[in-house]
């Protein structure tokens, strides 16, 4: 029977003071020869992986089971920090190569964490499909509302009128609402967190690891670089006092409602969780089905 | 395909719109006899690509009427598809679905699926009228290619629709889809039998399965600012005077093309 | 004729080299660009999204690359000039694209910022190996004209000129460009629009039952038209007769891409651009392009001081290559040394063509840096002291090299 990975901390017994403090909570999954990360000050990915690393070490899952895979794009270096099998793919494609491991594979459990502009721009086609297909893996998609790697320009996410470089006078397309094609595509667990909410984020990463089938987790999350500076809306700090008085937690709220507008009210909680045949199941089911067919006629 | 090509004649007819104005980028490819009964401009373009395509065609020119047609069901188009919508860029897109469920009212399972399907029997194919209306297209509809009349009617309208329209057509397919066991003979008949039209239904519930009768019908018909609409007026409240509306129309070129030289 | 004056932004300014080709861009009539943000090309699509709405031209980020070629291949048979920019990942994604263009003689300009790779690679660094992948890139025979830059005032210019030759034949330019020059801030002058010479397209004038739209005339080129004209246009990716309608005709398949590719070989001597100086009595030629062209001629004059006879050709034009050039130049000299930003492109067309009269000596660079100019010194000295023939590319092994691999790679047992 193989053992799940067991943690430092969990080995540091809590009962014994002399152990406690030795060992950073996160260490056991994150690789630590690559800390300090690039990430800018006031940036949220870094709650949005600590939420992450908590929901890890909760959630029993064998870690030495799990890869990770991630696109380009500042979200896109997640991968290279966690301590698992790690995957930092090209623009766009990391769903496809999840998909890939999982249907090779299926006792993997794959997590693709990666940035709006990576997932839902150019990844927008592997996106639906992965969904409509119900792929068993979590998508972590962290909306900063911009292309922060390339230097500031406009996202699909990007809220109407916003600034961004590359629409110097105002963003005049409307943006994405991500859970809402989630679920019309297919999506069986559909949940929308801020960098903010960083317990309630965690619980729901546990979940959507539990369940099978695909599931999205959107983290909202600020730039402190360039969506904040560009819209002159503060710092990463102001960013998380606005996510504080704007926010609203309306589990089970009809997907279609969650548009975001520019410095509008955001709506957060679980919306979709439901049961859909996967992929490999069905396909399973499919084949068994043949097999008998081709039995009986010989 | 040829009672499409009949709807769509009979539909351009109906909305008033000019042949020489209208363009079709498509991934299918057409006969040429077809274009030139059509008097449209066709464009062959790569597999998936006819709505970028007709976003070019639009922007190029603003006074253009854009038809992308695509096939394949969304597999490689998919993501110009939901952004296309997003964006409401003003095109009607035609998508020909030539899948035929495989499994009706539970009975025997078909033989395996044709190679290159791009949807294997035990996969589920998208709701595409929803996916469109949830990413805004404003006009969302699907009909069979038994129900002619409607098509036409409908493709009239989304003709003079301002902002994205998506039609799904279901047709029949190439001889492979016919070779299933109990749609052995005419699909239009399959059609006939198996087909419910229920106009203004939530787009939602319109999904193909065999548990149901295919639902066919205008979905959804909304209003909302075009691309171009929002590009003008972001841009004139921002830059004022520095700006020039963008509705840029070349320089007609002296042709002696049949709009004549204005 | 002349360009529109509300799109030439006249003035001195400074300005890197993606912001100057931006610029070219609108003063060369480019009234829409579909690109999508990819280091280290970005800041060319945001200054032309800058100055756009003020000339009534249009930018719109797509959502992927292969929607931007789409969308400004359609721009272009909507009648409009246009361009998209990209670096090394996205230029791969354009390839069927590029070919679709090539096929249907499209004039679009794209514009590659040359990036360190390959794959994800370095995307803040420059490299210049993208360079055969813009002659031979997509899938099937074409041909295509490729020009490469070293400063932005040379972005600027030589943005116009590729969208006039664009027009002139009817043909996509690339203009492979590199992150150094894309990312160098020099001085760069916008004169007046009245000095700005433009290619205007060439529309077809004629009736639309007589329009044959894929008929060439005397240079091989047909005239263009446009969608929404009355002329029931029929464009299509397989091969097709003049008429546009796709055929199955064994000799007129051949006759087509012979013309494709004929209409820019015939037509080499003037389209080839290449800025030479002291080749006629060289004992040894660098031939370069780019950025590197630009550091070969630190190297250049110290040889020069040193006694050595070295021309210098830079490649304005790399695409099409000017075969008779380096065939005729191999026969007075005794080598040529080619820097380039990649383990060896071009030096191998250089090798081609010198016939074995000519050493040939490369100088690589891995990428994410430019040659030492101290490099390019020591190979012309090294090719200078050869007095036999070598077969083959040389391959000089510079300090970098010997710094980083010691004897260089070798297998093990």
């Amino acid at each position: 029977m193989e053992t799940l990975r067991t943690s430092k901390v969990q080995e540091a017994h809590p009962e014994d003071p002399s152990k406690i403090g030795c060992v950073h909570p996160m260490e056991d999954v994150l690789r630590m020869d690559r800390i300090p990360h690039i990430w800018c000050p006031g940036c949220g990915i870094g709650l949005a992986v600590t939420a992450f690393s908590a929901a890890l070490e909760r959630a029993n899952i064998d870690l030495d089971k799990m890869s990770i895979v991630s696109g380009i794009g500042c979200t896109g270096r997640v991968a290279g920090y966690v301590k698992l099998d790690s995957f930092h793919t090209t623009h766009g494609r990391a769903i496809a190569f999840a998909t890939g491991i999982k249907v090779a594979n299926p006792k993997i459990k794959v997590v693709v964490f990666s940035g709006d502009g990576d997932l839902i721009a150019i990844g927008g086609n592997h996106f639906i499909h992965a969904a409509r297909r119900n792929i068993d893996m979590l998508v972590i998609c962290v909306n900063n509302f911009i292309y922060a790697m390339t230097g500031g320009q406009v996202a699909p996410t990007t809220p109407l009128a916003a600034y961004a470089t590359t629409c110097p006078f105002g963003c005049v397309e409307p943006p994405f609402n991500i859970p809402y094609i989630a679920d019309s595509s297919g999506a069986v667990y559909v949940a929308r967190w801020t960098t903010l909410h960083i317990r309630r984020l965690s619980n729901s990463i546990i979940e959507a690891l539990n369940k099978k089938g695909f599931s999205v987790i959107e983290v909202i999350s600020p730039c402190a670089q360039y969506y904040s500076r560009i819209n002159k809306l503060g710092d990463g700090l102001d960013m998380m006092k606005f996510y504080h008085d704007n926010s609203e937690i309306r589990h089970g709220e009809d997907t279609k409602n969650l548009d975001i507008g520019f410095q509008k009210k955001i709506i957060v909680g679980k919306f979709v969780d439901r049961e859909r045949p996967t992929y490999t199941e069905r396909y399973n089911e499919w084949l068994s089905e043949l097999k008998g067919a081709k039995d009986e006629s010989g | 395909m040829n009672s499409i090509i009949t709807a769509f004649a009979k539909g351009i007819e109906k909305s008033g719109v000019k042949p020489s104005m209208i363009c079709v980028p498509s991934d299918i490819p057409f006969e040429p006899e077809v274009v030139d009964f059509l008097g449209v401009d066709f464009f062959h373009t790569t597999r998936g690509r006819a709505i970028p395509f007709g976003t070019g065609l639009k922007l190029g020119n603003p006074a253009l009427k854009v038809v992308p047609f695509i096939g394949g069901m969304m597999t490689l188009g998919g993501n110009h598809f939901v952004h296309g919508s997003r964006r409401n860029m003003e095109l009607l897109v035609i998508c020909i679905n030539n899948f035929v469920y495989k499994k009706i009212g539970g009975q025997s399972v078909p033989k395996a699926a044709p190679a290159f399907s791009p949807y294997s029997t035990f996969d589920e194919p998208f709701n595409i009228p929803h996916l469109g209306n949830s990413c805004g297209a404003l006009y969302t509809a699907r009909w069979t290619a038994l129900h002619i009349d409607e098509l036409a009617n409908s493709i009239a309208e989304a003709l003079n629709k301002r902002g994205m329209s998506m039609i799904e057509i279901l047709a029949p397919g190439p001889n492979y889809y016919t070779d299933i066991e109990h749609i052995e003979s005419n699909v239009l008949n399959f059609y006939y039998e198996n087909s419910v039209i229920k106009n203004n239904e939530d787009p939602r519930n319109v999904e193909i399965t065999p548990e149901k009768k295919i639902v066919v019908g205008k979905f959804t018909d909304k209003e909302r600012p075009t691309f171009l609409e929002t590009y003008n007026t972001q841009l004139g409240s921002v830059l004022g005077d520095k700006f020039i509306p963008y509705g840029f129309v070349p320089p007609q070129n002296k042709s002696g093309g049949r709009n004549g030289g204005d | 004729m002349k360009t529109d004056p509300r799109a030439v932004k006249t003035g001195v300014y400074y300005i890197d080299g993606d912001v100057a080709a931006g610029l070219g861009a609108l003063a060369a009539g480019c009234k829409f660009i579909g690109g999508y943000p990819i280091t280290p090309s970005t800041e060319a699509a945001e200054a032309f999204a800058r100055v756009a709405p003020s000339a009534g031209a249009m930018f719109i980020q797509m959502e992927d690359e292969i929607g931007s070629i789409a969308s400004i291949i359609g721009a272009v048979w909507a009648g409009v000039k246009s361009m998209t920019i990209t670096s090394g990942p996205g230029y791969s994604l354009m390839m069927e694209n590029i070919g679709f263009g090539a096929m249907l003689e499209t004039p679009f300009v794209l514009l590659n910022i040359q990036r360190a790779g390959p794959s994800t690679g370095v995307p803040t660094k420059t490299g210049q190996a993208d360079m055969m992948q813009s002659r031979w890139g997509s899938h099937g025979d074409y041909e295509l004209i490729a020009i490469a830059p070293d400063s932005p005032q040379e972005m600027f210019d030589y943005t116009i000129k590729a969208f006039n030759l664009a027009e002139r034949y009817r043909c996509p330019v690339m203009i492979m460009s590199d992150e150094c020059v894309g990312h160098m801030t020099e001085k760069v002058v916008i004169p007046r629009a009245e000095e700005i010479e433009i290619e205007p397209r060439r529309f077809y004038t004629g009736l639309p039952n007589e329009y044959l739209p894929f008929k060439p005339d005397a240079d091989l080129i047909p005239k263009m038209a446009k969608a929404g004209d009355g002329y029931n246009l029929y464009i299509t990716g397989l091969i097709h007769d003049e008429r546009g309608y796709p055929v199955k005709n064994e000799e007129f398949k051949s006759a087509y891409v012979r013309r494709l590719v004929d209409k820019i070989r015939l037509n080499k001597d003037k389209i080839i651009e290449i800025k030479e100086d002291g080749t006629s009595d060289a004992e040894v030629i660098v031939v370069s392009y780019g950025i590197s062209s630009r550091v070969a001629v630190r190297g250049i004059e110290r040889a020069r001081e040193k006694g050595i006879k070295v021309g210098n050709l830079r490649l304005v034009t790399v695409w099409p290559f000017p075969d008779e050039k380096i065939c005729a130049l191999a026969k007075t000299i005794k080598a040529f040394v080619v820097p380039e930003i990649n383990y060896g492109q071009i030096v191998y067309e250089v090798d081609r063509c010198s016939h074995g009269k000519a050493n040939v000596v490369l100088v690589p660079h891995g990428g994410s840096g430019v040659h030492n100019p101290d490099d390019i010194f020591d190979a012309i000295v090294y090719a200078a002291k050869q007095e036999r023939k070598i077969e083959g590319v040389i391959e000089y092994k510079t300090k970098l090299e010997k710094m980083i691999f010691g004897g260089g790679n070798k297998l093990k047992e």
